[in-house]
């Protein structure tokens, strides 16, 4: 039986925010649903975070934002793509008004995720974006 | 002493609990047992068999007298309030100035200051992407920007809590700003908010600049400077908040933040201060959280412990040594998106815990603070809530109105018993700072919070309007405050540059190379120095590169 | 990057996405796989390996973030193999190690790769290997592979690099003794990290004591100090490792190499070997050196190690030097001298030499002697019949 792939996951905060409660927690429940996660300490910067994903081939990219960091989360998308690496997918939770969600999605973000999230439907969500990734590379090669 | 309980009635109360628990059984069934956040299980009755007022001199004793559990002054809230501070930090200088002045308008008696994200991080405007620039605090860098921030406020009569970690630039520059217009700093009184470093490595790392051990350092620095210069200012803020935050239990969050606190004291005894002169400025700040009963015995039980160990582990010999003075912000992760006017009922519930709790000063959230910073009319009901609780509910009318009940009497024990248990095993690791170098302490938190969101998610803890009574809401609906006109940054940003060309570079350049100086060695004072350059003209962020270039950047450690 | 180039290509030229996703192929196995395996397999040899192991809690990552800075310093590219370990129950895992690194991250002469222990096909050596292979066909100079150490697997990784260093923090005091003698055996030089703390001199003489037990070695590893912190030893690490000559002995095993690996096989799977807690500390062609604790199960009635103890001890080591060169040997005579009462607590340490082999025959002596105080304990020689016969593992 082939062995599975776990999902790679990055989870990251860009922008000036330092807290992490929910993104730890996201994190140690990616873990224990079987995915490999990287899991980074506070203000990273975006160049930084596209070597990470790079060199660590990761399928998805969680972004935890408090405060108004979600608003450069549109550069992350766009040092993504100019690295060639828009398959990579990435998320977004946390404080996110309603208006800047639609410039998220219409920047390329797959998902924004609010407080009261249930931990369940974001695992399941990553799970099902590391796999149609994990797809994608399979049909290519 | 009381007289105990008489043989006869004792026996009739135990008749009278087994008919009761009997009577309860059937109509209750057995449903599970209850725990609190802390772990601590809950019944549903209380008597005087969990606690009995014959221990009422050892454990409890007067109000203003050892070891305090009834309040740190004897005449409590009937004497003086407690302060109502009201974080405040928005935009520009001159926007936080309207902002205090018409706060003050209102009745708040003290004020505080919150700095801009970018500033938190050490950084001057002109260093960071322009997005990020005064959404959650003002932004301040000079001592010019502090005058236009406090320009009308009468800075020697005020109490003044500044947000402010270390290095402590932030009360730099408002020394400065004394001395320009001639006030004296024993005049200034107020705290250097969330000064303690720890808490900062571990939770809510925003405030994390400078590595641990270097932060160490420029802590106590601080303190002795202002021991001797600004004897009114209390130097160090050690924070609970944070931590409890970040999904600490209650018992935990005051378990660390007193270790955090003998640390400190430690540090001070080994550089040679009398606990007699530093202690009585140890100020603590910690989160009120909606579990009512469990807060306020978490406060109470805080007090007794850090009475005990000022007067046996530390020595202090003056009484007033031994007070546990503390600030409590109703918790914002217990507010919701959902329904956010609930979120006026939780803060109306927290705020009542920490005034029964017996702090010393309170900030209550405005409903909107899940959105972004509060506006004007949310900000005005978070005041107003204080109010009401103190001047229609006339909460401060008796001191310490739960003392005696024999629920919190015994919750209050046993919140002690899981805060001293926590105390002697970061004792066994060798003290906090080691404690956090490890991690120890941040994976206790970590599984802390994520067991706490299974229990969520399970719907074994109910939030209204989240997994419980939710109901359909368009989010567009909400209120929220509209982000920083770019303009006013942008000429933010040029008063910067203007400021930068004004002043004296020479100056400058002879204070960061003193500062610098002071960092490599071993005995001069840090926090000086960070005064005497924002005397000279030298930026925050300046100041706060020329120490990490010296000390190390901070990068905190964090655990999954 | 010439966007003609194919994948392959690009893996040679160094392309960091092209280099990534060949890692990803051949960790996953993907249909890919086949085909990087045989672009890279004919590019690999360039590269110094050096792998990193030691205790948890030892300053792994804090050294080799400075080792790092050395190599960079002096022109050097650097990969990194993060070796973290995956939850046996979930199979999730937290890549933690590389955030250790965190001065690196940003710097494009540098690449960090994580790698979850979890079930590989062919096993986590293999897949280590792999990795080492695209970086080496990328053309980084030094490529650095780092495991926890904790586990037999992690012991497995490190046969992989060239040069294997051994960290050790001061204060292990007795837990030296504790550390896997499988890694003890393995080690090219020993770095006491943390040098700066006040138990760093004692846990070097600890360490120095322990190799001079394993006599046969034609090399003694050196015991290098270093404070990643400031700095201190990085220049004397980096310099050594300089000067030693890593192109393809990684590759081909030497006859040491197998003798060594077919040892360590051997004890491991010897039940009466666990039974006892024996443990080896070296080996290579016909000698070793192995180890036991005298327990509570070893005394005899008059509270000292008993005979038929120190003889199983001196007849293991007798027998996997026996067994070294690839053959089955048995002991067909013994004869045990005792000369030392041994104490509950010691360490008992026997060291096997061949004394003469002819094709059916050989024969061995074996000295035992106490760690503490090296005295002499008893002197076991033996003969062994030697079969025709390979010696064999049941997997």
């Amino acid at each position: 039986m082939p062995h599975e792939r776990p999902p790679k996951v990055i989870v990251t905060k860009i922008g000036f925010d330092g807290h992490d409660r929910g993104s730890r927690v996201i994190a140690a429940c990616l873990r224990d649903a079987g995915m490999e996660v990287i899991y980074t300490p506070p203000w990273q910067e975006i160049p930084t975070v596209v070597k990470l994903a790079m060199e660590e081939d990761a399928d998805v990219i969680g972004i935890s934002s408090l405060a108004t960091d979600h608003l450069i989360v549109p550069k992350l998308m766009e040092a993504l793509r100019a690295a060639g690496l828009a398959d990579i997918q990435v998320i977004v939770g946390g404080i996110v008004p309603a208006k800047d969600e639609k410039t998220l999605l219409a920047a390329g973000v797959a998902r924004v995720f609010h407080p009261g999230a249930a931990l369940d439907d974001i695992v399941t969500a990553v799970r099902a974006l590391a796999q149609a990734r994990h797809a994608q590379q399979g049909a290519a090669a | 002493m009381n007289k105990p309980v008489s043989h006869i009635a004792a026996a009739d109360l135990a008749q009278s609990q087994a008919r009761w628990e009997q009577e309860f059984a059937a109509g209750a069934g057995n449903p599970e047992p209850l725990h609190n956040r802390s772990g601590v299980p809950i019944k549903p009755l209380y008597t005087p068999g969990d606690w009995s007022g014959a221990a009422y001199a050892d454990s409890l004793g007067f109000p203003g007298e050892f070891p305090y559990t009834r309040g740190i002054y004897a005449t409590m809230y009937r004497g003086r309030s407690w302060s109502q501070r009201q974080l405040i930090g928005l935009g520009v200088p001159e926007d936080y100035n309207t902002r205090v002045k018409e706060m003050l308008a209102l009745g708040a008696s003290a004020l505080s200051l919150i700095p801009c994200n970018s500033v938190f991080r050490g950084y001057d405007a002109d260093e960071v992407p322009a997005e990020l620039l005064g959404t959650c605090g003002t932004v301040i860098n000079h001592v010019g920007d502090m005058e236009r921030a406090l320009d009308g406020v009468p800075i020697g009569d005020l109490s003044t809590a500044m947000n402010d970690p270390s290095p402590f630039t932030l009360l730099a520059f408002e020394l400065a700003v004394a001395k320009r217009r001639g006030v004296p700093w024993p005049r200034i009184t107020g705290t250097s908010n969330q000064s303690d470093c720890i808490s900062h490595f571990v939770a809510n790392h925003m405030f994390f600049r400078i590595a641990l051990q270097g932060a160490r350092r420029i802590v106590v620095d601080h303190i002795a400077f202002l021991n001797e210069h600004v004897p009114a200012w209390n130097p160090l803020s050690i924070v609970g908040q944070h931590m409890q935050q970040a999904g600490a239990t209650p018992a935990e969050a005051m378990a660390f933040t007193l270790c955090s606190a003998i640390q400190y004291a430690e540090d001070c005894i080994a550089a040679g201060m009398d606990p007699d002169r530093f202690l009585p400025r140890f100020t603590f700040f910690f989160d009120i959280s909606v579990s009512f009963f469990e807060e306020v015995a978490k406060f109470r039980a805080g007090r007794r412990v850090w009475a005990k160990l000022c007067r046996e582990r530390f020595g202090a010999k003056d009484p007033r040594s031994w007070r546990f003075k503390f600030h409590g912000q109703t918790s914002g992760v217990d507010l919701t998106r959902q329904q956010p006017l609930n979120n006026i009922a939780r803060v109306t519930t927290q705020a009542m815990a920490g005034i029964f709790g017996g702090l010393q000063s309170l900030h209550t959230d405005s409903y909107d603070e899940v959105f972004s910073t509060p506006t004007t009319e949310a900000a005005r009901i978070a005041v107003a809530t204080q109010n009401i609780l103190r001047e229609e509910s006339h909460l401060t009318d008796v001191i310490d109105p739960l003392g005696g009940s024999y629920y919190v009497e015994s919750l209050t024990d046993q919140m002690q018993q899981k805060i001293e248990a926590i105390i002697d095993m970061i004792d066994a690791a060798g003290g906090m700072y080691k404690a956090v170098e490890q991690g120890l302490v941040q994976k206790m938190i970590g599984d802390s919070a994520l067991a706490f969101q299974k229990r969520v998610d399970a719907g074994q803890e109910t939030v209204v309007g989240v997994n419980k009574y939710a109901v359909e809401e368009d989010p567009a609906d909400y209120p929220s405050l509209e982000y920083p006109d770019r303009a006013r940054m942008d000429a933010q940003i040029d008063k910067l540059k203007a400021f930068k060309a004004s002043r004296s570079a020479a100056d400058v350049d002879k204070a960061l190379t003193a500062l610098a100086a002071s960092a490599q060695s071993r005995n001069e004072n840090v926090f000086a120095q960070v005064v005497a350059s924002a005397e000279a003209g030298a930026t925050h962020g300046e100041i706060c590169g020329t120490l990490r270039r010296e000390l190390g950047f901070g990068q905190p450690l964090t655990i999954v | 990057m010439n966007a003609a180039a194919t994948p392959l290509e690009a893996i040679l030229a160094g392309d960091r996405r092209a280099v990534a996703r060949a890692i990803t192929a051949l960790e996953n196995d993907s249909p890919a796989a086949s085909g990087v395996r045989a672009t890279v397999g004919a590019h690999v040899g360039r590269a110094h390996v050096i792998g990193v192991t030691g205790p948890p809690g030892g300053g792994k990552s804090t050294l080799v973030s400075a080792l790092i800075r050395q190599l960079r310093a002096r022109g050097h590219t650097v990969a990194v193999v993060a070796v973290d370990p995956s939850s046996p129950f979930t199979g999730g895992a937290v890549l933690g190690d590389r955030i250790r690194m965190g001065e690196h991250q940003a710097d494009e002469g540098v690449f960090i790769r994580s790698l979850a222990s979890r079930g590989h096909l062919g096993g986590l050596a293999r897949a280590a290997g792999d990795v080492v292979d695209v970086f080496d066909a990328a053309g980084f100079d030094t490529i650095i592979v780092e495991t926890v150490g904790a586990g037999q697997s992690e012991v497995e990784v490190t046969r992989i690099a060239d040069t294997r260093l051994v960290v050790c923090p001061p204060g292990l005091g007795d837990d030296i003794q504790a550390i896997k003698a499988g890694v003890l055996e393995i080690a090219d030089a020993f770095v006491v990290s943390k040098a700066d703390l006040p138990d760093a001199q004692r846990t070097e003489n600890e360490l120095l004591s322990m190799l001079t037990l394993r006599r046969g070695q034609a090399v003694t590893p050196p015991v290098l100090r270093t404070v990643a912190t400031t700095g201190e030893g990085l220049v004397e690490l980096v310099d050594w490792l300089g000067r030693r000559t890593p192109r393809g002995t990684r590759r081909g095993a030497t006859e040491d190499q197998a003798a060594r690996d077919l040892v360590a096989r051997a004890i491991g799977a010897d039940g009466y070997a666990k039974h006892l807690g024996l443990e080896l500390v070296a080996a290579q062609r016909g000698s070793t050196t192995v180890r036991m604790r005298v327990g509570a199960q070893h005394v005899n009635f008059n509270n000292r190690c008993h005979g038929g103890a120190i003889f199983s001890l001196a007849d293991m080591a007798l027998g996997l030097a026996g067994n070294s060169h690839g053959n089955i040997a048995a002991l067909i005579d013994g004869n045990i001298s005792i000369s030392k009462a041994v104490e509950l607590g010691e360490w008992l340490v026997a060291h096997a030499t061949e004394v003469s082999r002819s094709r059916k025959v050989a024969v061995y002596r074996v000295d035992v002697s106490r760690a503490s105080d090296r005295a002499h304990v008893a002197c076991l020689s033996g003969t062994v019949y030697l079969l025709d016969k390979p010696v064999t593992f049941k997997t």
